[in-house]
């Protein structure tokens, strides 16, 4: 009966958490960029071209690396699983010419991180957003 | 005798059958290798392409993610790094990757031209349908091309020993199965005797096979060959035999034989034609000894040579008699017969046939001549009449006279003296005309006492008319026999040529006629041919035709002449008298045809009507009560046959008539003939009771030996005696002294009343016999009247 429950409870949490999970890209309200395309997100968390449309390089910020936000992220950006996204990261970065996004521990340090960098590019989930933000990409449900 | 190409062969043989086929084995192997390996090395070079294609395929599919990694993140390092693993590959030549539009990277192994590259868009690793760059692979040609050449290595060796081991089993199944049967039939024909009745055996294995055939048909054809031989050889000898057997006959033949060109040369003779001709005979070394025919001994060549052309010409046999002559002058009919044998020779047979001709000329002597007085015959007689015609319508000038002659009575002669005597006397007669003629004239016997006499230049009646007193004279001279003296003479018949006729037939019949005139008048006398003569045949001939229908149109009617017994003074039967009623002349005597009717044999005919017309009375007498008798005159020439006693006998039985009231009469002119034929005749006759008279007695011979020798029952005195009968005188006297000898004699006798008439009333004829019966011819005034009507008894006067 245990064995049963267990499983079966971890997937409705599970569940519950994808459901409520709702990342938007987000950018430091300071910046002066209104809204950004998929492709433009897509270029900029994986590598391809960082360049902002008001000059500047952005600065992409990762969730941590097992947070759901991240894999419902990616999932959503390319349709992509986190260890793709960690393979394509382990070939390019063996070149060096260019870094994978900026890794944090919590999504805490990735919303003061975001706050405190007019550059920088981030995913949040919708309820973290504040006036600090500025919602430039979502995700159609 | 083997000739070169018959030398065995070894199977080896450069030009063997094992050796060619085994080449054109390889050679045909080779041929199909070098196509089957160019075809192979185009399929391989089109494969080995795919193979190349799908491996740089295959290549970058195992790089594909990393390569659209690179692609997507514009990484040279990480191109780079791609591009060199890829060229790792020994397929690859050279890499190019594009990101677009920059080239990421771009590695060569080494310079050269390739095939065309391999290339492939490379899409973004997050989106399938954004195309991020492109790669292009360069193949190396020469791996392809060492793929290539080895493969084709491989096909052509495995090829190479396949068509090996084919051409290997080809050429043992030949050496097997053809070669070596073909070799043993070969050897052994080499040394077959097929006339010693060898054959080919056929191969083991082999019995059925087209060898097997072979062998049987090359059997059959020894054996036919071998028949052929024999055949031939059996023919030559045959040909020997015959040619010594024709060459036999041809040089044994009693005939020549010969052969003749048609220019008339000889080219081939046998002994007996040598010695015909009196030439050297040919002899077999010598066959080209030429002769001309016309150098032999003929008469007349050209009549042989002649016949060479005509015989080609002709192209059959000709036959002819020729004459040749001998150096003495003998000469030889020689009869040649010239046959066609092709090729424009000729064959001759050759006879010597003069022995043949002498006889026939003997042959056709003897043809003319009389045998007994060596006179020419009739057929001389006539030929020579020809001869003399001939002449005469050629040169119309000469003529002669012929004469007939006939000894008169010479039958007498033979009868009474023998026919050696009248033999005798036919040669002295012979002599006797021989010497009244000129030498050229010719004297002929035709027949027994006939002769034939041609008096050449004689046409003057005169001059013949003393030639024939001369042969009468001589022939009237007294002929000696066996020392007896013979008196004769001759009726002579005279013609002249051309004055009485122009043709010999009717030469000969005048010349009888006249001859028939001087027998009539009473021989010994000569007549010339007188027209009259011929008309009075003429006038015989008719009577003659007439006289054969006479019996047939029923013109003869029997006449009665009474007999009336004088002792009685009563009727005592008739004699029964032909008459003719001809168409023509009217009632006709009998004087005047029975001669006629003699002569021909239709006296046998009128006969049998008497006899039949008489018994028909007898039996009327019979049935009226009337005990008449009834006499019939019978002639010579009826005795014995024409009126044998059977058929008297069958006649008077058939009518129920006694044959003693029917009288027979003949004269002696019947017994002067055959004496024995009369004789059994009369007896016959007398024996079945029928009466005999003996006619016209007193005339003639009246031979007493013959009344004594035949059984006659009455005489009839000849009317010379009956008719000039007075009282007293001399016929009376001797009248009643045959009547006392009839009567001393036992017969009735008669005087013949028949054609007569007794001038004085009454007749005294007196006659005695044994019966008391005296007859006498009635008083008459009586003519033979036609029974029966106008016969009657009481139309007599006493």
């Amino acid at each position: 009966m245990h064995a049963l429950t267990l499983p079966l409870l971890i997937g409705l949490l599970g569940l519950a958490e994808l459901a409520s999970a709702d990342a938007v890209v987000v950018v430091n309200a300071r910046s002066g960029i209104e809204r950004l395309s998929r492709d433009q997100v897509t270029n900029i968390f994986l590598g391809r071209y960082r360049g902002l449309p008001g000059g500047g390089t952005a600065m992409p910020i990762d969730q941590p690396e097992s947070s759901a936000l991240r894999a419902e992220f990616y999932r959503k950006l390319v349709n992509k699983d986190l260890t793709e996204i960690n393979a394509y990261w382990s070939r390019l970065i063996f070149s060096g010419k260019t870094t994978p996004p900026w890794r944090t521990f919590s999504s805490q340090e990735v919303a003061t991180l975001l706050a405190g960098n007019p550059d920088a590019i981030a995913y949040l989930e919708r309820g973290q957003i504040d006036k600090r933000f500025r919602i430039v990409l979502e995700f159609s449900p | 005798m083997k000739s070169a190409d018959l030398v065995p062969l070894t199977p080896l043989h450069s030009r063997g059958l094992l050796m060619r086929s085994t080449l054109v084995v390889i050679l045909a192997s080779l041929l199909a290798g070098l196509a089957a390996i160019a075809y192979t090395a185009r399929t391989t070079s089109q494969h080995a392409h795919q193979i190349t294609q799908t491996r740089l395929n295959e290549l970058l599919d195992t790089v594909e993610s990393t390569l659209r990694v690179a692609c997507f993140a514009r990484d040279a390092t990480l191109a780079g790094e791609l591009a060199e693993g890829l060229l790792s590959n020994s397929d690859v030549l050279g890499v190019r990757i594009f990101a677009d539009p920059e080239l990421l990277a771009d590695q060569r192994r080494h310079a050269g031209d390739g095939p065309p590259a391999l290339r492939r868009a490379i899409f973004s690793p997050f989106d399938n349908h954004q195309k991020v760059g492109e790669i292009l692979l360069q193949p190396d040609p020469q791996v392809i091309a060492a793929r290539i050449r080895e493969e084709v290595w491989f096909a052509a060796l495995q090829l190479a020993w396949q068509l090996g081991m084919v051409a290997v089993a080809m050429a043992v199944i030949m050496l097997l199965y053809i070669v070596r049967p073909i070799k043993a039939i070969s050897d052994r024909l080499h040394a077959m005797d097929p006339t010693a009745g060898e054959r080919l055996a056929t191969p083991r294995r082999h019995a059925g096979s087209e060898i097997g055939q072979l062998v049987i048909d090359i059997n059959a054809l020894s054996d036919r060959l071998v028949g052929a031989l024999a055949a031939e050889h059996q023919l030559r000898v045959q040909r020997e035999i015959d040619e010594r057997k024709y060459h036999a006959i041809f040089n044994n033949a009693e005939s020549g034989l010969f052969i003749v060109d048609g220019a008339g040369t000889l080219s081939s003779w046998n002994p007996a034609f040598a010695r015909l001709f009196k030439i050297d005979p040919q002899s077999g070394d010598d066959e080209y000894t030429w002769l001309h025919i016309s150098l032999l001994n003929w008469d007349s060549p050209e009549r042989m040579t002649g016949m060479i052309r005509a015989a080609l010409r002709e192209n059959s046999a000709m036959t002819e008699d020729l004459l040749i002559h001998e150096r003495d002058g003998v000469r030889h009919w020689i009869n040649i017969v010239l046959s066609p044998v092709g090729d424009n020779l000729l064959q001759g047979v050759v006879h010597n046939i003069s022995h043949l001709k002498e006889a026939e000329a003997s042959a056709r002597q003897l043809a003319v001549t009389d045998t007994l007085t060596g006179l020419v015959n009739r057929l001389g007689l006539e030929q020579r009449l020809q001869t003399l015609v001939r002449q005469y319508d050629y040169s119309q000038s000469g003529g002669f006279s012929l004469l007939l002659l006939n000894l008169d009575d010479f039958r007498r002669i033979n009868e009474g003296m023998g026919l050696m005597a009248g033999d005798n006397i036919l040669q002295t007669v012979t002599s006797r005309l021989s010497g009244c003629v000129k030498s050229d004239d010719c004297v002929a016997r035709l027949s027994a006492d006939n002769f034939g006499i041609i008096l050449n230049d004689i046409t003057r009646g005169e001059v013949a008319d003393m030639i024939a007193s001369r042969i009468m004279h001589a022939l009237r001279q007294t002929y000696f026999v066996d020392g007896a003296p013979v008196n004769l003479h001759a009726s002579i018949g005279i013609t002249i040529f051309p004055h009485d006729a122009n043709n010999i037939p009717n030469l000969l019949r005048q010349a009888e006629l006249a001859m028939d005139s001087a027998k009539s008048a009473g021989g010994n006398a000569h007549v010339f041919f007188d027209p009259v003569l011929s008309e009075s045949a003429e006038q015989r001939r008719q009577l003659e035709n007439d006289l054969r229908g006479a019996l047939r149109n029923q013109e003869f009617a029997l006449f009665l002449q009474p007999i009336v017994d004088l002792r009685g003074n009563c009727l005592s039967g008739a004699e029964a008298l032909l008459r003719w009623n001809h168409p023509t002349r009217g009632l006709t005597s009998p004087d005047s045809f029975i001669p006629l009717a003699e002569k021909t044999g239709l006296i046998v005919d009128i006969g049998l009507f008497m006899l039949d017309a008489a018994c028909r009375q007898l039996l009327a007498w019979q049935q009226q009560g009337l005990d008449y008798t009834l006499s019939l005159n019978v002639s010579g020439r009826q005795i014995p046959d024409g009126l044998s006693p059977a058929k008297l006998r069958e006649v008077t039985e058939h009518y129920g008539v006694s044959p003693g009231r029917l009288a027979l009469e003949i004269t002696e002119g019947v017994m002067l003939g055959d004496i024995d034929k009369s004789l059994r005749w009369l007896s016959a006759v007398h024996a079945s009771g029928f009466r005999v008279y003996l006619d016209d007695f007193g005339t003639g011979y009246s031979s007493l030996s013959y009344l004594k020798q035949f059984p006659v029952d009455t005489l009839k005195i000849d009317k010379s005696f009956v008719r000039d009968m007075r009282q007293g005188n001399n016929e009376n006297t001797l009248v009643s002294a045959i009547i006392a000898m009839g009567a001393a004699w036992v017969w009735k006798s008669s005087p013949r009343a028949s054609n007569c008439s007794i001038r004085r009333g009454t007749c005294g004829i007196w006659a005695a016999t044994t019966r008391k019966a005296i007859f006498s011819r009635g008083r008459c005034r009586s003519r033979p009247s036609r029974t029966p009507l106008g016969w009657s008894p009481s139309g007599w006067r006493r």
